[in-house]
């Protein structure tokens, strides 16, 4: 990172800021509607950054803070995996990572009436979407997608869950895909499910195929492409060393 | 006229400064600093959910647990607690997530000797990076200091034990860090002074004058522009190559 000799930058887009650090002028920007997205906030004439990331603006408007924590901060439309906790009445309660427990309504399944309740007892791991994420009220999933139908949410059954850095999961589910799940995916078949909160979960026919892909997942968040590449080749070889 | 200090260093020269991030598998944000001989390990664990009895719950709560090398935890490591408690508050954001707890535990892995005075600036920045590691919305950092006054009226900064054994005075001041921005430097200014002017916390042992202490002020804020870079720094997370031309 470069140190400014001397005035201001003219622009912090796709640098690295920090709490405090002053992103936006917006008496530059009068006309125009911004859209702030994570980790920014407004301090009169200017969008002040809250955590430490890096600056993004994506077209027409959107500018926001991408940063890489081991906690989750519950977003509208995200998808997640959840831990149910306790299941009440109405809701079970579902611990997906975030600073309050997410309630997922007995109902929200498709097809889903008071007959047929489906029984998660505690510690069923779920992927579910967030519905609401308003501050100060506990996050709201679903079970279905935005049109209602099933959509792969729901239960996972069997396989391996491991927690990642919120950043790591980004990564896996970028388009294109991300260099070391081309690389695993060509020469082993598993089925896999990523949550925006920081959990992978993976299931594949024989053992050592969950532990390969695990590891593998595990190992590439800080590395370039070319390296995952590399990397995944090395595990691949002691694969086949061993069976 | 010239203080010679043991070690060497002029009277504003810090000693090596040491920062690390995301240390600990387990705490959700963790960071130690080395300043010297003095070295602090902070580990954040947090926001859960709900708030301690007496706390506003209207608010995110900090609760800070000091942990010394040696011996049993009494009022001194009581009163460490609640300075630093007082100056992370002042710096996070606590209204956006009311009703919850953020725990920070500081663990002193190093002191130069016996207690000294420069462990809680010391714990003070480290607690800072371990909140930025975890993530927790923060107006703006903090970068804390300790100087001394000698007998002779000049003041020092950074001190280690043994200067500290014959100082007359000492201080420690927490200010904010310097930040970036894009707004001309004119703009930056509250009421004619930059906002890295700002005290955060002040302590005080020890009789100083009031000209001595301000003295002490002007001699902190230089120095913290220095500890702001290490900051900065060590804060940035290690980027491979083509993260940023996902999607």
């Amino acid at each position: 990172m470069e140190t400014k000799p001397s005035g201001s930058p003219t622009s912090l887009v796709d640098q690295f800021v920090m709490p405090g650090d002053e992103a936006l002028d917006l008496s530059t920007m009068s006309n125009q509607t911004i859209k702030l997205g994570r980790s920014l906030r407004q301090d009169g004439d200017v969008l002040s950054v809250m955590k430490a990331g890096t600056f993004k603006f994506s077209k027409p408007n959107k500018y926001w803070v991408e940063s890489s924590q081991k906690r989750y901060e519950p977003h509208a439309g995200d998808s997640v995996l959840g831990i149910v906790v306790d299941s009440k009445a109405d809701n079970f309660l579902v611990d997906i990572k975030g600073p309050a427990l997410a309630f997922l309504p007995v109902l929200a399944f498709e097809g889903g009436t008071r007959r047929n309740i489906p029984k998660f007892e505690a510690g069923t791991l779920i992927y579910v979407r967030v519905v609401k994420a308003n501050p100060g009220m506990n996050p709201e999933l679903s079970c279905t997608d935005a049109s209602g139908k099933a959509a792969e949410f729901g239960q996972l059954k069997d396989g391996y869950m491991f927690e990642s850095s919120t950043g790591l999961s980004r990564m896996l589910l970028s388009s294109p895909t991300c260099p070391v799940l081309d690389a695993l995916g060509k020469k082993l078949s598993f089925e896999i499910a990523v949550g925006l909160n920081g959990r992978v979960w993976v299931n594949a026919t024989s053992p050592s195929t969950v532990i390969v892909v695990a590891n593998g997942i595990m190992n590439s968040e800080f590395k370039s492409g070319v390296q995952q590449r590399g990397m995944v080749e090395k595990l691949l070889q002691n694969l086949k060393l061993s069976t | 006229m010239e203080i010679d200090r043991l070690d060497g260093r002029k009277a504003n020269q810090l000693r090596p400064l040491a920062c690390s991030r995301n240390i600990l598998n387990r705490a959700h944000g963790s960071a130690s600093w080395t300043q010297g001989d003095t070295k602090v390990l902070v580990a954040v664990y947090g926001p859960k959910a709900g708030t301690k009895k007496n706390e506003n719950p209207e608010k995110a709560c900090i609760e800070v647990i000091w942990k010394p090398k040696s011996g049993q935890i009494g009022k001194l490591e009581r009163e460490y607690e609640m300075i630093v408690k007082r100056t992370l508050q002042s710096i996070c954001i606590l209204n956006i997530n009311p009703n919850t707890t953020t725990s920070v535990i500081v663990q002193v892995i190093n002191d130069d000797g016996a207690v000294s005075f420069t462990l809680l600036p010391c714990a003070i920045n480290a607690a800072c990076a371990a909140l930025v590691d975890a993530g927790i919305p923060l107006k703006h950092l903090a970068v804390a200091i300790c100087c001394c006054l000698a007998d002779s009226g000049y003041i020092i900064l950074d001190p280690t034990k043994l200067e500290e054994q014959s100082m007359k005075a000492y201080a420690y001041l927490v200010f904010p860090n310097s930040i970036l921005s894009v707004r001309p430097e004119g703009s930056l200014k509250v009421q004619g002074e930059p906002m890295e002017h700002g005290v955060i916390t002040s302590g005080t042992q020890g009789a100083m004058s009031v000209d001595d202490y301000l003295n002490c002020l002007e001699r902190g804020r230089a120095a913290t522009a220095k500890m702001s870079t290490v900051l900065r720094r060590n804060l940035q997370p290690q980027i491979a190559g083509d993260l940023s031309k996902a999607g």
